[in-house]
């Protein structure tokens, strides 16, 4: 196996505000290779978007990268000009995002918006553009494609947007796709079919596919690989079967025990106390110490290191091994 | 919230420990923040106090002029210089701009009073008073008010009372509706729902929250209103319907000068100059309100 | 067909709102101290003929009030009146008796409407790009004088600034640019300047906040993620999305351009409609009056329309 597609290494991520700064990633590495779908879980503010746009350069205006290097098909693509970037998103790298309600533009004909990305890349002539586009549109699983180009955005419904998005990402065949909480925005049912489409395409295709998610269920039942993030850290990293099977850090325990799962009648469902705070300071010591039952001074004064249990498995705790005990 | 129960002693202590945390102290201290609008309020305040003090400072009559001095320039005697029929021009300023502030004053008040009355009566009651209101208002807002201005002057005549009501009659609609949105914006808020389960009556709920809590964005929509109704005036002037002559005024000032421009244009220099300024500086404070008390509204 | 529809409906709505003015009018007019009996060239020209031949000052009075329907009861005097206004049909002025109000619309009119869509034109010429600049340099210099300029050009009216421009090619740069009369193309540069200044300022304050506001939107992100270049980003999906927020703000400013036609006249010595409806309303020429205030509400409704259906036209999830 050669080496990984996507390899960040060390990557700091901080946002200026009137009155302070934000730490929102502080030292994340992990990497994703070939045919290989890698889950992000984490709370809301965890850093998980913000590290990936990041590395593709779509932070805000006000975020800065202060270190970090992000090797992509042996570019970094954090020394890269944004002239650069352009032509590597949308090209080699697919992204598709939370809403899809908001992430279409409104004025802009559905079949045009997805042209637009392969004549941006001169990946294809207008002839064939267009003939890719329905083609796209058909497996997307949108019906009548030909009629369908010519309508506006607001003439779908959410799921239906969604699928638009997705062929947006792939219209050029790129090798990694990044999907930003692809289906937290739509119903249930709508959910499932998103996230088999995407399974179907993945497959079909052998590219590879980073799915940030605060859903659990959605990352275990998707991905090879899972990382979970904390205050900009990452606080255990493994294999799916390994991290469903030897949950070992305490706020992915936490994670396991508030949410629902088919099976799992008669256990209670324990939500983590507390609330994910916005770091305003370098960390200093374990970002989730505060919310942590197994808390002790030294997860206040010294910052764990993502550690190698096996080859399959990372973690970021001290206690790790008693907590594991512990929690039994 | 301060203000919601009833004043005490022990009230007015609390009032002054937060004075500096009122929203009113933060509004200045962030129109402090634009230099553009601090410089205007000054002019504003100049203008103002201009107009009030003009009658005992200007150094000639506005009504007679002397005919061994027509058309000067600018002079130690006459610093503005002299009109086609001896006028001082300084003094004629000084009574424009008391013209133009009783006028746009008092029909930005009549258009005010009009629209608030209605605003809150469309806003409070609803129904049938409300649809009839709002379909007033969206009549008022096809048109520019000017044109209903022209209509009532003809009417009315050309006097201070007439033109304050001939302006200030046609504006109501932009203040109606302002009100109406702000009281349906609290109507059903927390507050005054409460106040409604004690039994308050609905003018009492009127006077004592919503009118306090609407007083940023009436600030705003009058100081905007001020500089629109002093241009109407001009407008007017400029159109032979405004301020019946000797009566001086901005806009017949420059109507008249406009005949005889080329050879005397120290007659224009000093009106067009003063008039363009003092609007810029009006909607220089307005748009520093703005920001202040409404920074997310507006543009 | 829906098309059809709506600017069926729009139509009426403009038709019951001028029936609306053109009454209320009237009925100001009608009841005005200085009411237009009195004050026309008409009584006063045969005010001697009264005492000579009363049978025949009679006769001459009765045929000017039915020529004008003035011997009827008000509201059946509104009723005509508003009725050969709606079929074009305005009569003879009074001052000029000889002369029909049409005849001097025709030549009027023209120049006018040329004024007010040059100036529509121009500010979204001029004002459209001076956003864009200054949203995309926002809080640079360049953003603080458009923002200052384009305050300023809301803040003088027309006529103010047309007296500026009269002192300044007038006075200070003579001969390069006329500032009275009406003949060449040149005679049209420096009114319709002058009324394009608010709404350049206008224009460019509310592109400049709508482009800020579209910048920060999702499909922006989209049109990034998808590598769009920066310009064709800008035009494509910037641009185009905040023109749609713009035009239902500043439309109906171009009402006020409209307005302003009617002093921008008076000061540049243009005869147009303003310079006709002047003289009609200091002379109480109620028929040449209601007729220029008919002519100026169609025309900034008929302005007002239009916006809307470009509006229809640019945002597709607008229905008319």
């Amino acid at each position: 196996m050669s080496g990984p597609l996507l390899a960040i290494e060390n990557l700091h991520v901080q946002f200026a505000r009137s009155e302070d700064q934000v730490y929102a990633v502080n030292g994340v590495s992990f990497s994703i290779h070939e045919n290989e779908t890698l889950g992000i879980v984490g709370e809301s503010g965890s850093g998980k978007s913000v590290m990936l746009m990041s590395s593709i350069g779509l932070l805000r205006e006000n975020g800065k990268i202060t270190a970090g290097t992000a090797n992509f098909q042996g570019r970094d693509l954090l020394k890269l000009r944004p002239k650069q970037l352009e032509d590597i998103r949308g090209r080699d790298i697919g992204v598709i995002f939370q809403d899809p309600m908001t992430s279409l533009n409104p004025v802009m004909r559905i079949g045009d918006q997805i042209m637009e990305a392969m004549l941006t890349h001169q990946y294809a002539g207008r002839k064939e553009a267009f003939e890719r586009t329905l083609h796209l549109l058909h497996e997307m699983g949108i019906p009548d494609p030909k009629a369908r180009f010519k309508n506006y955005p607001h003439e779908f419904s959410g799921g239906m947007r969604q699928r638009i998005m997705i062929a947006i990402a792939l219209a050029c065949e790129p090798q990694l796709l990044i999907a930003d909480e692809p289906t937290t925005a739509l119903d249930v049912t709508v959910q499932m079919q998103i996230l088999a489409l995407l399974q179907e395409l993945r497959r079909k295709r052998g590219m590879s596919v980073v799915m940030v998610t605060h859903d659990f269920g959605v990352a275990t039942n998707f991905c090879d690989k899972i990382v979970v993030m904390y205050g900009g850290q990452i606080m255990e990293m493994a294999d799916t079967d390994q991290f469903i099977r030897k949950t070992m850090h305490p706020y992915s325990l936490g994670l396991k025990r508030s949410i629902i799962e088919v099976g799992h009648r008669g256990k209670a469902i324990v939500p983590i106390p507390g609330a994910a705070k916005t770091m305003t300071q370098a960390p200093a010591g374990c970002p989730f110490a505060e919310r942590c039952p197994y808390r002790t001074e030294r997860c206040d004064n010294e910052v764990p290191e993502l550690r190698k249990l096996n080859a399959d498995h990372y973690i970021a705790c001290h206690r790790a091994e008693e907590v594991a005990s512990l929690a039994v | 919230m301060a203000g919601t129960a009833a004043a005490t002693s022990s009230d007015v202590a609390v009032r002054k420990k937060n004075r500096n945390r009122s929203p009113f102290y933060q509004g200045w201290k962030r129109f402090k923040k634009h230099r553009l609008a601090v410089v205007g309020l000054a002019w504003v305040v100049l203008f103002f106090i201009a107009g009030i003090i003009g009658p005992w400072v200007a150094p000639y009559d506005y009504r007679i002029g002397d005919f061994l001095a027509i058309n000067q320039g600018p002079s130690w005697t006459h610093i503005f210089g002299t009109d086609n029929v001896g006028h001082d021009m300084f003094s004629q300023i000084l009574y424009s701009i008391r013209s133009a502030l009783i006028v746009a004053v008092g029909a930005t008040l009549v258009s005010f009073v009009i629209g608030v009355v209605l605003g809150l009566w469309a806003g409070l009651r609803g129904g049938l008073a409300d649809a009839i209101i709002m379909r007033g208002v969206d009549f008022m807002m096809t048109l520019p008010g000017f044109l209903f201005a022209l209509i009532l002057v003809v009417l009315l005549g050309r006097g201070y009372w007439s033109l304050i009501l001939a302006i200030g009659i046609p504006g109501w609609a932009g203040y109606a509706r302002l009100v109406r949105s702000l009281v349906l914006g609290m109507r059903n808020g927390e507050m005054v729902e409460a106040a409604r389960a004690l039994g308050a009556s609905q003018a009492h709920i009127a006077r004592r929250y919503m009118l306090p809590n609407v007083t940023g964005s009436m600030a705003v929509s009058l100081a905007f209103g001020i500089p629109g109704d002093l241009a109407q005036i001009a407008g007017l002037s400029i159109f032979g319907m405004g301020l019946q002559p000797p009566i001086p005024s901005f806009g017949n000032m420059l109507a008249q000068a406009g005949d005889n421009i080329l050879g005397f244009p120290w007659l224009l220099y000093f009106p067009a100059g003063i008039f363009a300024i003092t609007l810029l500086a009006f909607l220089f404070v307005a748009d520093g309100l703005q920001e202040a008390f409404n920074p997310k509204g507006g543009h | 067909m829906a098309v059809a529809t709506f600017i069926l409906k729009r139509f009426v709505q403009i038709v019951i709102t001028l029936i609306l003015v053109m009454s209320v009018s009237y009925i100001m007019m009608y009841y005005s101290p200085g009411g237009f009996m009195n004050t026309t060239t008409m009584a006063t020209v045969l005010a001697p003929l009264q005492g000579q031949n009363p049978i025949l000052y009679q006769q001459v009075m009765d045929q000017f009030q039915s020529r004008y329907g003035l011997n009827l009861p008000l509201w059946q005097q509104i009723v005509k009146y508003v009725w050969h206004e709606l079929t074009f049909d305005f009569g003879n002025s009074m001052q000029n008796p000889s002369l029909t109000i049409m005849s001097q619309l025709k030549q009027t009119l023209p120049i006018s409407t040329l004024l007010a869509f040059g100036s529509v034109l121009l500010s979204v010429v001029v004002g459209v790009p001076l956003g864009i600049v200054a949203a995309l340099k926002r809080n640079t210099w360049i953003d603080y004088v458009v923002g200052t300029v384009s305050l300023a050009g809301q803040a003088i009216p027309s006529f103010v600034l047309a007296v500026i421009m009269v002192l300044l090619f007038g006075v200070a740069l003579p001969g390069i640019l006329p500032i009275a009369g009406w003949g060449t193309w040149k005679d049209a540069v420096l009114p319709i300047v002058c009324l394009s200044a608010a709404n350049i300022g206008v224009v460019a304050r509310y592109m400049r906040g709508s482009l800020i506001e579209t910048l920060r939107q999702d499909y922006i992100r989209t049109a990034k993620a998808k590598g769009v270049k920066y310009w064709p980003m800008i035009y494509k999906h910037g641009v185009k999305n905040s023109l749609t927020a713009m035009i239902t703000v500043v439309g109906p400013q171009f009402a006020v351009t409209v307005m302003g036609t009617i002093w921008v006249e008076q000061i540049f010595g243009i005869p147009g409609l303003g310079k006709v409806m002047q003289s009609a309303f200091t002379s109480f020429d109620y028929p040449l009056a209601i007729t220029s205030v008919f002519l100026l509400g169609s025309m900034i409704m008929i302005m007002n329309l239009l916006v809307d259906i470009v509006y229809a036209l640019i945002d597709p999830r607008v229905k008319l």
